[in-house]
């Protein structure tokens, strides 16, 4: 697993690449994870707990934890570091991790094969977004599989990397058989409902998320004064931290809603369960999401939820645990009605729910679809050289041949450091973590 | 969710007995859409929008064909001043007129314009011996330089766009006009008196601040006035310009005519490119009441 974004940051990338390896080192594979160091000394090798060896990369990171994009700096790192491991198929994580798309770039040179797994949804038009889709429609030229973790973020990811080919008979562009949809999962354990039932005669609102312009607090600081003067049994709880809490904070004072809306400030992630747990309905109203892991913690832990219909998110849950609203004022006050009524009513039962949500969501299923993947990208050919540089050509008419040029500097590069560092002088790795082993010594 | 005739469901919690590359052929990329917000543009329309650029580039125009007959000596520069005083009134009961539908001046805004108009003047007048030494020790080549990338500057971000009923004042706006005034500074340096120092910037701060504001209202006024106005001036400049360079009026010349025939030609050509993509992806706009 090569990625930008690993522990020790939290997010919803790491913990997939964490929970995703756990998973694939149960089914007997070996997995290890390249990521860039965090100051001060987190660099070097280190383990985490199932048998995860981390190889943090000396590289300085910019802004959010991403590091600067360059194309040659990580080649000798991944040369040895995949050589001495005897690594078969590397797998990038995240469209802004530039450590996983350089490792797309060099993984040929040394017969590895490739996956990518895109986790968010972009936009074409800013100029952010136009140069992030160009750079990583270059990097899919040559990719043999990407994983997309929702329909929508499939369609999004074809359309931005531009994943058509010639049909067979060169009539038309079809999509690349090789773009799968697997979705996220979470641990059910981890959101296990309340156990004595909360009190029915509040009804608690729920939101955690962090306070920003992207996940809608504008709409949550509108409704909430009219949901609080239209129902008077329904409070509000509301965790996070980011630049809209001022925004809330105002709004409370003007409408005097200090004991009706409860702030909590960041909420840290072991302690999310608990909190959730204090209310029935979970409020979300992000204007994008490519596949709301939160929203799915709620549903977990037995709270119905309402959030705006954006993205991936309808295909997440079936509609009895969740009531869509589009990302306008009204439509999320009728929305937010209707679940207080349907929680009012007692039609929704958290454990149930939570029976329902373990059952949907499994991390053991991801893996193994995830091993489907990579069982037919090691069954299928790996490109030669020539075809890839063939296929990099096609991206255009400047940026065709500069990353062709690329590809080929990359290549005399990786002959240079063959003769620099030859590989017999390599120190390769006899022994890993294996889990009998261990058990057998400990027993 | 919505369910498909051979058994796929687009969705994420029920697995499909489908593989997870299967591409449904109907509902794959479905609800993209193309373009949506596409209004076409069509020639004339755009041609006339086009004026206000025109009119821009003769006031430039203009303004260095007076600087340069300044220079020369051609031109007094009491008359210029008589020019500038005279046209300021002139404009200014042109704006009253023109913004008599909504009339935002009382009596108290009418005396605030006054009293800066009269601190303006006097200011100028006060500040012009030391203007006209400002560059005393640059030589003249940086002076042409520097004056001609300010003006490229300001003609640049000029504020172009047609009559709003509230005329937002936008940053690029005000750029342009310090890069203005900053390039009539610096070319009234190289005068050589005091007088037609405070000629030159009086007339620059009344063409590059004071017309823009006059020419947004002009927008307002029927088409044959704006282009009669528009030809009015081009010929003005065009007039001027000609005895001090041939070669430069003929450039001004054809620019005025590309900037306003032929680039809106280039854009309604241009706009079969256009392709916007829009779909379920996009960050959604939040609508509050």
């Amino acid at each position: 697993m090569i990625s930008d974004f690993f522990h020790p940051n939290v997010g919803g990338v790491e913990n997939h690449i964490f929970m995703l390896s756990a998973n694939l080192i149960r089914r007997g594979h070996k997995v290890i994870v390249i990521t860039h160091s965090h100051p001060p000394d987190r660099v070097g090798v280190r383990w985490l707990l199932p048998g995860l060896k981390v190889y943090y990369i000396p590289f300085p990171a910019i802004a959010s934890s991403a590091t600067l994009p360059n194309y040659f700096t990580f080649l000798p790192y991944f040369r040895v570091i995949i050589a001495r491991e005897h690594i078969h198929l590397i797998h990038a994580h995240a469209s802004l991790s530039s450590l996983g798309q350089e490792a797309i770039l060099h993984a040929h040179h040394l017969g590895v094969r490739t996956v990518f797994t895109d986790h968010s949804l972009f936009g074409f038009e800013d100029a952010a977004s136009i140069l992030t889709n160009k750079l990583l429609a270059a990097a899919l030229k040559n990719v043999d599989a990407v994983i997309c973790v929702s329909h929508t973020g499939r369609e999004n990811t074809v359309l931005r990397g531009q994943l058509f080919e010639m049909s067979e008979d060169s009539s038309a562009l079809v999509v690349r058989p090789n773009v799968y949809v697997i979705p996220n999962a979470l641990v059910a354990e981890q959101f296990t409902p309340a156990t004595k039932p909360v009190s029915s005669e509040t009804i608690y609102i729920v939101v955690l998320s962090r306070l920003a312009y992207r996940k809608g607090i504008d709409l949550l600081v509108a409704t909430a004064p009219r949901i609080c003067s239209a129902f008077p049994n329904v409070n509000f709880i509301v965790g996070g931290d980011g630049p809209k809490l001022n925004d809330l904070l105002q709004v409370r004072e003007r409408h005097l809603l200090q004991d009706r809306i409860e702030l909590l400030g960041p909420v840290r992630h072991r302690d999310v369960r608990d909190v959730l747990v204090r209310g029935s309905i979970f409020l979300n109203t992000s204007l994008t999401e490519s596949f709301g892991i939160a929203i799915l913690e709620a549903a977990c832990a037995g709270l119905y939820v309402v959030s705006t219909r954006v993205g991936g998110v309808p295909e997440i849950l079936p509609h009895d645990m969740i009531s869509f609203a589009k990302p306008e004022e009204d439509d999320l006050i009728r929305a937010l009605s209707e679940a207080v009524a349907i929680v009012s009513k007692g039609q929704h039962d958290p454990l149930e729910a939570h029976q329902k949500v373990k059952n949907f969501y499994n991390w053991g299923e991801v893996a193994e679809r995830t091993e489907i993947v990579y069982d037919a990208v090691v069954k299928s050919e790996q490109k030669d050289l020539w075809t890839r540089m063939q296929r990099t050509m096609e991206l255009g008419p400047f940026a065709g041949p500069i990353y062709t040029i690329i590809l080929v500097v990359d290549c005399l590069f990786f002959l240079f450091l063959e003769w620099l560092m030859p590989r017999h002088d390599l120190d390769f790795v006899q022994m890993h973590w294996e889990h009998h082993n261990f058990r057998h010594v400990v027993q | 969710m919505s369910s498909e005739a051979d058994g796929w469901n687009k969705v994420l919690w029920e697995r499909q007995p489908f593989p997870d590359n299967y591409i449904h052929p109907h509902s794959f990329l479905s609800s993209l859409r193309r373009n949506p917000n596409f209004k076409p543009y069509t020639y004339w329309p755009l041609v006339l929008l086009c004026c206000a650029i025109t009119q821009h580039l003769a006031t430039i125009f203009t303004f260095l064909a007076v600087f340069v007959r300044l220079k020369e000596r051609w031109l007094d520069a009491r008359v210029l001043l008589w020019v500038s005083i005279v046209s300021f009134f002139g404009g200014y009961a042109m704006y009253e007129i023109l913004s008599y539908s909504n009339p935002v001046r009382d009596a108290f805004t009418r005396s605030n314009t006054i009293k800066s108009s009269l601190l303006v003047f006097l200011a100028l007048m006060g500040l012009s011996p030391v203007l006209r030494t400002l560059t005393a020790a640059t030589s003249s080549d940086s002076i042409w330089a520097l004056s001609a990338c300010l003006f490229f500057l300001n003609a640049l971000l000029a504020d172009y766009s047609s009559m709003k009923p509230v005329r937002q004042e936008r940053l690029t706006s005000v750029l342009s006009m310090n890069a203005a005034i900053s390039s009539s500074v610096v070319l009234a340096s190289r005068l050589p008196d005091d007088l037609a120092v405070f000629a030159l910037v009086l007339f620059a701060v009344q063409l590059f601040a004071l017309f823009p504001i006059l020419r947004h209202q002009l927008q307002v006024t029927p088409q044959v006035a704006q282009i009669l106005f528009t030809l009015t001036l081009c010929v003005l400049s065009f007039a001027l310009t000609l005895p001090l360079s041939v070669s430069v009026a003929y450039i001004y010349a054809g620019i005025s005519i590309t900037v306003t025939f032929v680039a809106p030609g280039v854009l309604v050509w241009a706009q079969k490119y256009k392709n916007e993509i829009r779909g379920p992806w996009d960050v959604a706009v939040p609508r509050l009441n």
